[in-house]
């Protein structure tokens, strides 16, 4: 071995030396079109290890052999290549490349399709927007960035679920979250509790807190309606489509970050001091993160890795995260290309109890259980503090993660206008939980009296999620003088196989994580298992390369349909018209002012299904005192099918000023029919509620986008953007069905009924009458929970090397029941606003409006600046100094936060309409330092 | 290049071939077959003691309903309030609506109870081949128990899915057939004939009612038939014992609060094993002797019925008593002091029904009272000796919702049956809560108590047993009178 080695090194001396006889160095600047510099551009020497990349002014300088082949690469940009000759300075001037121009999206299945041969809009957000965030959290880094997305952070708590919804709540009975594509291949996206899993009163631990977003290329967010039908089942809530990195040929890129954050609470809607003062602390998070890109002609590759720790903005929350990403591009032969991607998160957290649970402490405050806190003398408070503080260190709600996705995508060219692509990826997500009520805590609590030894419990969930995804299509392209094709036909399937067990140990002493050492033991088990397929084609025609026509449809079967249904066909059509891309168009003067105009309008259709199983007849046997017991369960429905929501879609989309200024707007009107509903069952039959296709559910709306280079010359560039969308949401059919609660309480739900909005508040209000009584109005409408008007903003401004953000967001127009307020009041410590003779007079059940209150708000999500050093701090070729502040600023017109949902999304997959403030922390604020080296 | 593209096309091939021929190979390829791990009607039928496990499903159900309409029937009744959000906050004060979603679950988990007979006498039962009379017995039982409650807390309520509503008499009238059908099958069970006596009580049959509870009285003076309940249950409705956590289990909650005249039997249901909730004790002998006494009375027999309470007293006497540590609640962990919480307290009147709870305290798990041999003997034939035998049935029913049923108040249809059952509309008889117009009088003082700590005196606002006594004429109430 060692003489090998040293071998190797002798030939590695010998190539240098040979090397260095011959070599010059060779100097100059890269610049666009325009004349302004480009930095990080990769310059290499063609056939040799030998390389660099320009620095922030554009400039090199490389040592290299006359004779030598150099490249110049940028993504974007058309790679150019020079032969080293007498000169040692070298310029270089870029074009940006035509597929830039031509921005691409992945369209569902097969080739990406240009951009401005769609109809449809998609919101994207590309690496160096998502590395400027400081969150690692998917939909942390969509809210404020994507212009029509509503993501509501439903509790402050680490991994929990925020609630999304883009084009109004299409659904009754199923989330609104739209589904997670990972490279071409469906990721877990249970964005609530699971079935089986660890209740703690709300907060539940979501997958959207796991999708690894390490070593993001690209993400998409596709908003439903045609431009979702390829995609098939489910995809009616839109689909959020991750583009990994695949490697970049040139250089190898080494970095290394470093980032350091403070965690403090958010205290703006706190009722009592106190409750910061017994459960707040600031905490601190530490993050590493390392990463590896390059590769040559034929293969690419990029590694991700990062550590994260953080011990949160209280006295009970922690999480750890470790995440691996790889990515890889091989040009197998000329024709064949292989991409693979491979990516492990890994994350523990430990949660508190929330909203309603017996053991929540932030509700025992704030919901006044102890009484007004603001009254109580320090003597008195003093044991509360302490004992809540040992019910803190004696909680423990502890998840673990692991979640590894790998996908696997072939692209072979069979000619210049052939091309065949398949995919094939799984996504493993496995979760445990656990959870200890020890006798401590009962005690603590006061539950259990002193001294109780043998009353505790434990719980462990575990949750095995397991997709493979499938797809196989054949993308064409022709072009007949004036008209363009392209046709795309393909197959895809999924399967999701979600397996959970639930093993609950109670007697048992403290101190033991082990189930088996508690007397008494319940096993539980649940299963979910899916396989979607369809058949889709899309036909894409260009005429005169300005207007384009497009249909196509899928043909989407899925096993949880009713053994009476067929499969359903799902059409879509659309059609684009780029007017400013006529010749007549450009050369007139009109085109300086108004560059481009493009004109869309699109139909199409998609679905969600029920929650498999759901159409079958079914009876439990129950484990009922250690014997069988059997009953009916579910009625059954034969006829089962997915809804299916129907879209149409106009849009206006300007740019100015060379496209300084651009402008979109969208008029959009889905329908969902054969709405899935689970209405109350006919009492007198016994039976339980069964999921119908019943109802029909309207949302219509208009989603405007404005983005602005305000400022932009060689040295500064200022851009804005800012964005507006309405959305009118209503249930127009709810096929005979009575009202039904569908979140909340019965005195103050939130109700499905023919007519409202869905999930709309519904309640007894009182309003004083002319002679000064009370009027009550039982089941009156209290208000939207899903804010009607809403839209973020943004602002950018880069100096040279230094950068600055703003991100934010905003909404208007719903409401929100301020249930830690209701709860005060009901315990006797809070009258804020309900008149004097009032109360005392009837329960405040009959009077729940005066705790609903308008749930608009502003918020700034995100404020950041980064300087880039570049290589004055050799030997790295750049380092960067980032600072970011996380929820710095909170306007809001109620007294809470009307984001927060403590009671969550208890059942799987199940429909939340938000809207009730409670019994949980806000997101934190967190300031955030980080340090990045490359190499 | 052609030698690749020749490659693949032969891999390609071996594939497809492979896919094509090999049954394993299918096996691994097909992505739409689904495990459905539920158990399906087809499965499930003819299968070897299908009906026993039915029955056990049946037993189950009775403890879920018994869930439900214990909560409704104590809280509209004097004998609990409601001091606490989590439980029905509607019925303390007899606001019957229905909007109410209990009314609702009640209603649905009644008839589920007996849907589920009607499956298994004609499905489960005649499909299974250890299918057997007593089996066939239980299930005309469970349906009879279904009519009967369907009698004594419904004005109006259909027998069947969607049906016109029967008339409280024409459940009864059900009850009794279905009671009747189980007895020609199985003889030996007291509780078809105690079930059928309380149908005939119910609908003043005195002869019939007094045959039958005789006839339990012979066969075994001291059964008791109960629901029980799973403590380990943990699905969406779990066959816990839902009062038991109301009473005791959410001990620092505090829910449901006794009125102070029944303190001593409270909590009924407390804590037993991890496994096993407490059970509920739906039918007892005890209920025989009641309705021989009240017959007795009612026909101007004082010393009968005297007889007939000594050996209630000695009944009772025999019944468990359980020893509780209770320390977790006292009597309002909550509110301290808002309630008689020591044995030094006098409840209108009268010493000893409050229990010091700062130590463990001694309840009655199946029967307790406050009634003595003396105030036996004392018994006449007047409205005093009625009031007693009724304190008494409210005392040893406590947190088994007959006081409710004896109070003559009927629930009403849901809204969901209103508006999906094509022959009820809202203001039919049976939509209308149904409270004697001498109940209603006081529906806002049923649980109003006065309690002065100092001086040790608590006294309820109205004795509501005392209105029923001087209503009995009433045909909402006592039924023999």
């Amino acid at each position: 071995m060692k003489v090998h080695y040293y071998k190797f090194l002798m030939f590695f001396f010998f190539v240098c030396s040979l090397s260095f006889a011959q070599e010059k160095n060779v100097s100059g600047t890269v610049t666009d079109d325009q004349g302004l510099p480009l930095p990080g551009v990769n310059v290499i020497v063609k056939n040799t290890s030998g390389g660099t990349q320009t620095d922030f002014d554009g400039n090199y300088s490389i040592s290299v052999n006359r004779g030598a082949v150099i490249s110049f690469s940028y993504v974007g940009f058309e790679t150019k290549e020079v032969v080293v000759g007498d000169s040692d300075t070298i310029n270089m001037k870029l074009s940006a490349s035509a597929s830039e121009l031509e921005e691409v999206i992945i369209t569902g299945q097969g080739s990406g399709i240009a951009k401005r041969k769609l109809s449809t809009t998609v919101d994207v957000l590309k690496a160096d927007e998502i590395d400027k965030l400081p969150s690692n959290q998917i939909d942390q880094l969509l809210q404020s960035t994507t212009p029509s997305a509503q993501i509501r952070l439903s509790s402050g708590q680490p991994g929990t679920a925020a609630i999304i919804r883009t084009r109004g709540a299409i659904s009754a009975s199923t989330s609104a979250t739209p589904i997670v594509i990972v490279d071409g291949v469906r990721v877990d996206n249970l964005n609530s509790n699971a079935q089986l899993g660890i209740v703690t009163g709300g907060a539940s631990v979501s997958a959207l807190a796991d999708i690894p977003t390490e070593s993001i290329e690209r993400i998409e967010y596709i908003k439903g309606g045609a431009a979702t039908t390829l995609y098939g089942a489910d995809a009616a809530n839109g689909v959020i489509q991750v583009i990994t990195k695949k490697g970049t040929k040139g250089k190898s890129k080494i970095f290394y970050e470093a980032r350091v954050g403070v965690i403090k609470a958010t205290e703006d809607f706190l009722k009592y001091d106190r409750t910061a003062e017994a459960f707040f602390e600031p905490g601190l998070s530490l993050e590493h993160r390392v990463g590896i890109n390059g590769g040559g002609d034929k293969v690419t590759y990029n590694f991700g890795g990062s550590i994260y720790a953080d011990d949160s903005f209280n006295d009970i929350n922690k999480q750890v995260r470790r995440s691996l990403s790889f990515g890889l591009n091989a040009n197998v032969t000329d024709k064949l290309r292989y991409q693979a991607s491979f990516s492990y998160v890994g994350t523990e957290t430990n949660l508190d109890f929330n909203a309603n649970s017996g053991n929540a402490r932030f509700s025992d405050f704030e919901g006044g259980d102890l009484g007004d806190l603001d009254v109580i003398s320090d003597t008195d408070f003093a044991p509360i503090r302490e004992n809540y503080a040992l019910i803190g260190a004696l909680t423990s709600n502890e998840s673990t993660i692991n979640r590894f996705t790998n996908s696997n995508k072939f692209i072979y060219d069979v000619n210049d206008n052939l091309q065949v692509n398949a995919t094939l990826g799984i996504d493993y997500r496995t979760v445990v939980q656990n959870q200890a009520v020890s006798n401590a805590l009962q005690i603590s609590r006061g539950a259990f009296p002193d001294g109780t030894s043998d009353r505790g419990a434990l719980t462990r969930a575990t949750r095995n999620n397991f997709i493979v995804t499938g797809d196989l299509n054949v993308t064409h392209k022709a072009a007949l003088d004036n008209f363009s094709f392209v046709t795309i036909l393909g197959g895809q399937f999924f399967r999701n196989t979600d397996r959970q067990n639930r093993i609950e140990g109670s007697g048992g002493v403290d101190g033991t994580s082990r189930i088996g050492f508690f007397p008494t033991q319940v096993a539980r088990d649940f299963v979910l298992e899916n396989a979607n397929y369809g058949l889709y084609f899309l036909e894409n025609i260009g005429i005169y390369d300005v207007a384009f026509l497009e249909f196509g449809g899928r043909l989407d079967e899925n096993t949880s349909a009713g053994a009476n249904t067929d499969p359903l066909f799902l059409p879509k059509v659309g059609i684009t018209y780029n007017i400013s891309d006529h010749d007549f168009y450009s050369e007139s003067g009109m085109s300086n002012i108004l560059s481009s105009i493009k004109l869309r309008a699109n139909y199409g259709e998609a679905t969600n299904f029920a929650q498999p199983f759901s159409e079958v007849k079914t009876f439990v046997p129950d484990v009922f005192l250690g014997g069988l017991a059997v009953r009916f369960d579910q009625p059954g429905n034969t006829d089962l099918v997915s809804e299916r929501v129907k879209t149409t879609e106009f849009g206006l989309d300007l740019g100015f000023l060379n496209n300084r200024i651009n402008f979109s707007s969208t008029r959009y009107d889905g329908k969902t029919e054969d709405a899935l509903f689970v209405p109350n069952a006919l009492p007198s039959s016994g039976l339980r509620a069964q999921v119908t296709n019943l109802g029909e559910i309207s949302n219509s709306g208009w989603e405007f986008a404005l983005n602005a280079d305000v400022i932009k010359t060689s040295d500064h560039l200022l851009s804005v953007n800012f964005s507006y969308n309405t959305n009118d949401n209503s249930v127009e059919d709810s096929g005979g069905s009575p009202a039904f609660v569908v979140g909340g309480f019965n005195v103050i739900g939130s109700v499905i009924e023919q007519g409202q909005s869905l999930g709309y508040l519904r309640g007894t209000s009182a309003t004083r009458a002319a002679d000064g009584t009370f009027t009550f109005t039982p089941n009156d409408a209290l208000g939207d929970t899903f804010a009607p008007n809403f839209g973020s903003f943004g602002i950018n401004y880069q100096y040279k090397n230094f950068n600055l953000f703003m991100t934010g967001d905003y909404q208007f127009g719903g409401s929100y029941v301020d249930l830690n307020f209701l709860l005060r009041h009901l315990n006797g410590v809070d009258n804020t606003g309900i008149p004097d003779d009032l109360v005392g007079t009837t329960s405040p059940f009959n009077y729940v409006n005066f705790f609903v209150f308008d749930n608009d708000f502003v918020k700034i999500r995100n404020i950041g600046a980064t300087y880039s050093f570049g290589d004055k701090l050799k030997p790295f070729s750049n380092v960067i100094l980032g600072f970011t502040a996380t929820n710095p600023f909170n306007w809001t017109s109620g007294p809470a936060d009307p984001e927060i949902t403590g009671s969550g999304i208890a059942a799987q997959n199940g429909f939340s309409s938000g809207g009730f403030a409670y019994g949980t922390e806000s997101a934190p604020r967190i300031f955030l330092t980080s340090l990045k080296f490359q190499f | 290049m052609k030698n690749t593209m020749k490659k693949l096309l032969i891999i390609l091939l071996t594939i497809t071939l492979l896919v094509n021929c090999t049954d394993d190979l299918k096996d691994a390829t097909d992505f739409t077959s689904v495990e459905n791990p539920n158990l399906l009607e087809d499965s499930f039928l003819g299968q070897s003691n299908s009906s026993g496990v039915w029955l056990e499903g049946m037993d189950r159900q009775m403890s879920l309903f018994l869930n439900e309409i214990l909560i409704l029937s104590e809280l509209g009744s004097d004998n609990y309030v409601n001091t606490q959000t989590f439980y029905n906050q509607f019925m303390d004060n007899l606001e019957i609506r229905i909007d109410d979603p209990d009314m609702r679950d009640t209603q649905n988990d009644l008839a589920r109870l007996r849907e589920m007979a009607d499956f298994g006498l004609e499905e489960v039962g005649p499909q299974d081949p250890l299918y057997s009379e007593d089996t066939e017995a239980e299930y005309y039982f469970f349906k009879g128990m279904s009519n009967l409650f369907a009698g004594m807390y419904f004005s109006r309520i259909p027998e069947e899915p969607g049906a016109v509503p029967l008339t409280t008499e024409e459940n009864y009238a059900s009850a009794i057939a279905s009671f009747t059908s189980a007895i020609e099958r199985n003889n030996s069970q007291p509780e078809y004939y105690l079930a059928r006596a309380r149908a005939y009580y119910y609908l003043g049959r005195k002869v019939e009612a007094v045959a039958d509870a005789q006839m339990v009285i012979t066969m075994d003076s001291d059964f008791v038939r109960f629901a029980r309940f799973d403590e380990t249950d943990t699905t969406t409705q779990p066959a816990v014992n839902i009062f038991e956590n109301a009473l005791y289990e959410r001990a620092i909650f505090d829910d449901l609060q006794p009125l102070p005249t029944l303190d001593f039997l409270d909590p009924k249901y407390s804590f037993l094993t991890p496994e096993e909730d407490a059970p509920v004790y739906y039918l007892k002998a005890e209920e025989a002797y009641f309705i021989l006494a009240e017959a007795n009375l009612s026909d101007g027999n004082a010393l009968a019925a005297q007889g007939n309470m000594t050996d209630l007293l000695a009944l009772i006497g025999t019944r468990e008593v359980r020893t509780i540590d209770d320390t977790t609640e006292g009597r309002t962990q909550r509110a301290p002091g808002s309630r008689p919480n020591n044995s030094g307290v006098v409840v209108n009147g009268r010493p000893n029904l409050v229990l010091d709870r700062d130590t463990s305290v001694m309840v009655s798990s199946v029967s307790g009272t406050s009634l003595t041999q003396p105030e036996i003997d004392a018994m006449a034939n007047d409205d005093a000796a009625l009031e007693l035998l009724y304190r008494t049935r409210q005392e040893v029913f406590i947190a088994e919702g007959i006081r409710f049923a004896d109070m003559g108040v009927k629930l009403v249809m849901d809204l969901n049956e209103i508006l999906l059952n094509e022959n009820v509309s809202e203001g039919d008889a049976g939509t209308i809560a149904v409270i004697p117009p001498f109940v209603d009088a006081v529906k806002n003082d049923l649980d109003a108590i006065t309690y002065d700590a100092d001086a040790g005196i608590a006294n309820t606002t109205i004795d509501l047993t005392a209105i029923l006594v001087a209503n009995k004429s009433s045909d909402q109430v006592l039924p023999f009178h």
